[in-house]
This record gives C-alpha cells, sequence and structure tokens, in this order.
C-alpha cells in the first residue's frame, strides 16, 4: 500500500468517526438548546397570556389551531411533550406544551400554550446538512491537496528510489543524489545514502581487490608444485605406491588448477575486462567447438543436429568469451547426455540453443547457475560452467535459461541474444 | 641448441632449467626484463621462453625487442591462463606458441621441440626412436620403413610420447595435450587408455612391442629399451 493510501486511510478513519461523534453531539446539542429556547418562549407566553386576563377578564380564544387550548379539566402544569396529528404533512407532529390554570368567569379553566417542535426540527436537519456538505468539502479538498502535496514534496524521494533501483556496484559508478532537496529529511536521506555507497564502493573495491591478488598469489604456488611434481614423477625406479601418491597429488594439483583458472576467469569478466568485442559468427564458432569434442561425442554415440536459421545474430563478442560459452554449453551438453542420445544445436538471429537429452533433474532449475553446483557431487569437475555462461551472458546483456520436455526428456540451455 | 628461460619466479626458474638440461639443452636463465633483455641483445638463442609478467617490465616488449631485431630464435611465451588476450597479443606479434601457466614439463618440452624443430630444418627433419621414423610435416610414420596407418588423436600421442621419451607422461597431461581446455569435458581418462591401447596394438602388429610402458596411477611413458 502506498503511504499516502496508507496514512489517507487513518485520516479518513478518523474524520468519519470525529464526525458521528460531532454530529450526534451537534444533533443533541442543537436540538436541547432549541427545546430549552421553545420552553422560555412558552414561559414568556404564559406571563404574557396571564398579564392579559388580569387586564381583561377575557380568556384567550382558540384562534390559531393547536397553539392555545382552554379546556376545564385540571391538568399538569410542567412543560410536556406530546404530538397532534398534522392534516397538511399527514403525521404526527412533535409539539411542546404548558398548561397552567386560571380563573375565570367559568370557574378554574385549564389553558394549554403549545408550540411545534417541528420547525426546529427542520432547522436542525439544515444546519446538520450544512454542515457535512461544509465538512465533507473540507475532507475532500484537504485530500487534493495531499495528494498534489505529496506528489510534490515526495518528489525527490521519488528521484533517490529511482536512482538506487538502476545503483549497481559493478558498474563502479558513484550513486547519483541531489546533494540538496527542499525537505531536510530528503536531503539527510540522500547524504547517508551517498556516505552508503561510497563506502561499499570502498568495501567492495578492496574485496575485489583482494581476490585478484589472492588468485594471482595462488598461481606461482600452484605452477610450483605441478613442476615439482612432475619431477618427483620423473625420479627412475619410483616404488609404486609412492608413484601412485604422487600421481593422485598431481591429479588433485591439476583440480585445483582447473578451479583457480575457473574463477580467475569468472572474476575477470565480472572485473569487466574484456573490452574487445569483435563481430562474430556464431555458427562458426559452434562447429569448431563441435570439431574439437568430436572425441567426446563419438565416444558417447551422439546424433548431433544442427538447425542453422537463414540471418545471423548480430554479435559482438570477445572470441575467448564466445568460446567459452559455446565451449561450456557443448561440454555440458555432453557431459549430461546418455550414451546414444541426441545432441542438437538451434542458431537463429534471436538465440542460441543447446539441448542434449538426458534423465530429468532434481532441484530448483535457476540454481543449476550457481557456482560449484554439481549434479553429481563426486565429479571431478568444479561446477563452474554453467556460472560462466551465465556471467558471459549478463556481460553481453543476454539472458540464459533452463527448460526441460519432459515428452521426450530433452534438457534445453537457451541463450538469448 | 640453446635457450633462454626468462622468468622471475626462482622455483620455477629452476625446475625448468634442470628440466630442460636434462634433455640435452644448454640453457641460460634471466630473472628480470632488464637482464632478458641484455642477454638477447648480446647473444644468439634457438629459443626463448618468456614469461609475460616480470616484476619490471612485460615479457611482450621482448618479444617485440626479439622481432624487431630480426633474430632467429624461436619464442615460446609462458603466460596466466586468464589472461586471453596475450596470447592473441602475443602470436601476433610473431611468438610461435603460447603456454598457459600452470603448464607441464611435458608439454612444454614437445612444444619447444615442434618449435625448434619448424624454425631449424623447415620441415625437412624427421624424428627417429628405435624403429620408428616420424615425419611430421607429412604426417608420416614408419616402422622399419613400413607406413603405420594412425587416426589423428594416435598420431598425436605418439609425437607426445616421442618428445619425452623416458619420461612420464601423466594422464592429466596427456589430456591436456590431446583436448587442451576441453580436457575434463568427459572421460578423457579413459579415452587416452583406448587410444593408447590401440597405437600399442598397431605397433605390436608391425611387430615392436614395449615401446610405451604403463606407470601404475600416474601415466604412461616411452621406453628407450
Amino acid at each position: 500500500m502506498k503511504l499516502l493510501s496508507s496514512t489517507n486511510r487513518y485520516y479518513l478513519l478518523l474524520a468519519a468517526l470525529v464526525f458521528a461523534v460531532g454530529s450526534v453531539v451537534f444533533y443533541y446539542s442543537m436540538g436541547w438548546a432549541l427545546r430549552v429556547e421553545v420552553d422560555e418562549q412558552l414561559v414568556n407566553h404564559r406571563t404574557a397570556t396571564l398579564n392579559l386576563i388580569r387586564r381583561t377578564g377575557q380568556l384567550p380564544t382558540n384562534s390559531l389551531g393547536n397553539e392555545l387550548a382552554v379546556t376545564p379539566g385540571p391538568l399538569p402544569t410542567q412543560l410536556r411533550d406530546t404530538t397532534f396529528f398534522d392534516p397538511v404533512e399527514q403525521e404526527q407532529v412533535p409539539y411542546r406544551q404548558l398548561s397552567f390554570a386560571v380563573s375565570s368567569s367559568q370557574g378554574a379553566q385549564w389553558v394549554t400554550l403549545r408550540k411545534s417542535l417541528l420547525e426546529t426540527e427542520d432547522m436542525l436537519g439544515v444546519v446538520l446538512a450544512v454542515m457535512l456538505t461544509v465538512l465533507s468539502l473540507l475532507l475532500l479538498s484537504l485530500g487534493v491537496l495531499n495528494r498534489w502535496l505529496a506528489h510534490r514534496i515526495w518528489h525527490p524521494f521519488q528521484l533517490t528510489l529511482e536512482a538506487l533501483r538502476h545503483y549497481n556496484l559493478q558498474h563502479q559508478q558513484p550513486l547519483a543524489l541531489a546533494a540538496a532537496t527542499p525537505i531536510d529529511e530528503f536531503t539527510e536521506l540522500n547524504q547517508a545514502l551517498t556516505q552508503m555507497s561510497t563506502r561499499l564502493a570502498a568495501d567492495y573495491q578492496s574485496l575485489k581487490d583482494f581476490t585478484e591478488n589472492a588468485a594471482h598469489e595462488i598461481q606461482t604456488p600452484l605452477a610450483i608444485m605441478q613442476v615439482k611434481l612432475e619431477q618427483l614423477l620423473q625420479t627412475e625406479e619410483l616404488p609404486l605406491a609412492t608413484s601412485q601418491l604422487i600421481g593422485d597429488l598431481y591429479g588433485a594439483t591439476m583440480r585445483l588448477s582447473r578451479l583457480h583458472q575457473a574463477l580467475a576467469l569468472l572474476t575477470k569478466i565480472e572485473n569487466r575486462q574484456f573490452p574487445g568485442a569483435v563481430p562474430l559468427a556464431l555458427d562458426k564458432v559452434v562447429e569448431n567447438k563441435l570439431h574439437l569434442l568430436q572425441d567426446f561425442v563419438d565416444n558417447k554415440e551422439l546424433r548431433v543436429e544442427r538447425v542453422v536459421a537463414p540471418g545471423q545474430p548480430p554479435l559482438h563478442m570477445h572470441p575467448a568469451l564466445a568460446e567459452s560459452m559455446v565451449g561450456n554449453l557443448l561440454q555440458n551438453a555432453i557431459k549430461h547426455n546418455h550414451r546414444g542420445g541426441t545432441l542438437s544445436w538451434i542458431l537463429t538471429p534471436d538465440y542460441l540453443a543447446i539441448s542434449n537429452t538426458g534423465p530429468a533433474l532434481v532441484g530448483e532449475p535457476s540454481r543449476f547457475f550457481e557456482r560449484f553446483r554439481k549434479l553429481n557431487a563426486t565429479s571431478d569437475s568444479p561446477g563452474l560452467g554453467l556460472s560462466i555462461v551465465q556471467q558471459i551472458c549478463r556481460y553481453y546483456g543476454y539472458t540464459v535459461s533452463y527448460s526441460f520436455a519432459a515428452a521426450d526428456s530433452l534438457h534445453t540451455l537457451r541463450v538469448q541474444f | 641448441m640453446k635457450l633462454l628461460i626468462v622468468e622471475d619466479e626462482p622455483v620455477l626458474r629452476n625446475a625448468l632449467l634442470e628440466y630442460l638440461r636434462h634433455d640435452g639443452y644448454v640453457c641460460e636463465v634471466a630473472d628480470s626484463y632488464l637482464q632478458a633483455h641484455e642477454k638477447i641483445k648480446l647473444y644468439q638463442y634457438d629459443c626463448v621462453l618468456i614469461d609475460l609478467t616480470l616484476p619490471d617490465g612485460n615479457g611482450l616488449d621482448l618479444v617485440r625487442t626479439l622481432k624487431a631485431d630480426g633474430s632467429r630464435a624461436g619464442v615460446l611465451i609462458i603466460s596466466a591462463r586468464a589472461a586471453l588476450d596475450d596470447k592473441v597479443l602475443g602470436l601476433e606479434l610473431g611468438a610461435d606458441d603460447y603456454l598457459a601457466k600452470p603448464f607441464h614439463l611435458v608439454e612444454l618440452n614437445a612444444r619447444l621441440k615442434a618449435i625448434i624443430r619448424r624454425r631449424q630444418f623447415q620441415g625437412q627433419h624427421h624424428l627417429l626412436f628405435r624403429d620408428l621414423s616420424v615425419f611430421p610435416e607429412q604426417a608420416l610414420v614408419l616402422v622399419r620403413d613400413e607406413p603405420l596407418t594412425l587416426t589423428r588423436k594416435e598420431y598425436d600421442l605418439l609425437l607426445f610420447l616421442l618428445a619425452n621419451p623416458n619420461r612420464v607422461l601423466t594422464k592429466e597431461s596427456i589430456a591436456e595435450h590431446l583436448w587442451g581446455d576441453d580436457a575434463d569435458t568427459a572421460d578423457s581418462f579413459d579415452f587416452i587408455y583406448t587410444h593408447l591401447k590401440n597405437l600399442r596394438k598397431k605397433l605390436q602388429e608391425k611387430g615392436v612391442d614395449n615401446y610405451i610402458r604403463t606407470i601404475y596411477g600416474t601415466g604412461y611413458k616411452l621406453s628407450t629399451e
């Protein structure tokens, strides 16, 4: 929910509550005031009537409808509520009445003065209606004002948000935020964010430097280990057990060295250290790589299917990265294929898809691209192939996706240019 | 055969020196750009091994100097594997071959021999080993003057073995020699076994036996006896 609608919701809720309570209080206090007024009028009227009787000796005549009645019977002398039927309005109309005894020629008589409460009720209605209209108009205009203000006041915040959304640590550009905004809080926010991004960039840089240095420093000891083990292997008349031990060590060193190379390559791609992009015919790259991998294709008795749509994708890539991407995809398709399976590749101006047959995989497909993700945990491969593919795709703004067709158990990795 | 090894890492430099001397090369070493530069200006070498990352300069400048001087020396570049651009640049500058670090000594040896062979004899050279003669330019193998038919990979394997007689070739180094970066695709060690079995069988059919010995747990060796 938006901040504005969220606060507006509370505003409305509170306003409705205040309105309701206020209206009730207003209605009753208004009613009470009017009634007091009517009562006062009735009392004044009584004084006037008594004076009149005293002066003239005449009882007032019942001139206008229900306003005045003279009756013989004894009546209670307080102010009372009553109703009469109004033939015009066709309904019972509330009245306030005051009875008092007077002595006249006909003996003791009771005069009842009445006043209709209908007018006051109407007035109450009008007042209430005007109140409500004014209040709702006020609310509405406040809402509109709020919205407009929000748009205006929150503008710097929206800009900040946009800048954050497009911020990428790897681009190594500082977070571009306005240093001063009309709102102090947003200025503070921008300052804090700028400081944070600077700190992040510094941390990232030092981490990257560390990784790079570590990668570089690992290289030499690895080369030494490999060379020394090889020298050791050349020693004449090595006992079988020793030679096997050295062989195992040598194999492990090789694995470590392959892992190191793959990680170094990933780091280099992440650091965008491959500026030399050239126009490239990807079908040739795939053909060449397949030719190099022919032994492995033959060994698994794979059938290679090739579909190249007319029209080359207009690709600009570093040749080594293109080769690495295609190589990893093909190796993947061979490695996870079964004997006598199919390896097919499709190249259109929009995408490259490489498919292989193979048993269905367990696990979340999006995680196949994670580093050190291996189908077979005991495999010698470091499990970086697809990470490298993904990283290369990211580098050039392509997307790589995995899909599985259960019908013909076909795994497809598709690079969308 | 005179070599210059330009490598700043002492352990690696000594290992190369020892290995190549054992193979009968006359070797000199340089541990810095300046020293290497001085040596290539003063002396003639048959081949120069250049590590590109030197503390006081870039090995590629040494290649430029050699080429500018019109040197006849072969050039083998050694560099970090992730530095893909160095390879292209190095070869463009006129280096004969490129080897990524870490490398196998046997691979280095094979590359070195191939460079020297190409440079010195312009393809007129052939390799002799016991009853085998190999003419690399024609990809022809003779066993006691009878041609031996080999597949491409068997031939590559034989040549690799011939470049390193009496040395143990690990399965890893053979796989990398035959398939390069694709060596870890799948079951490459099984392939080596298959290719070697076939090669042995073909040699056996021509009446030459026991040339290739298996060193259990590690690899194979071309035996001189």
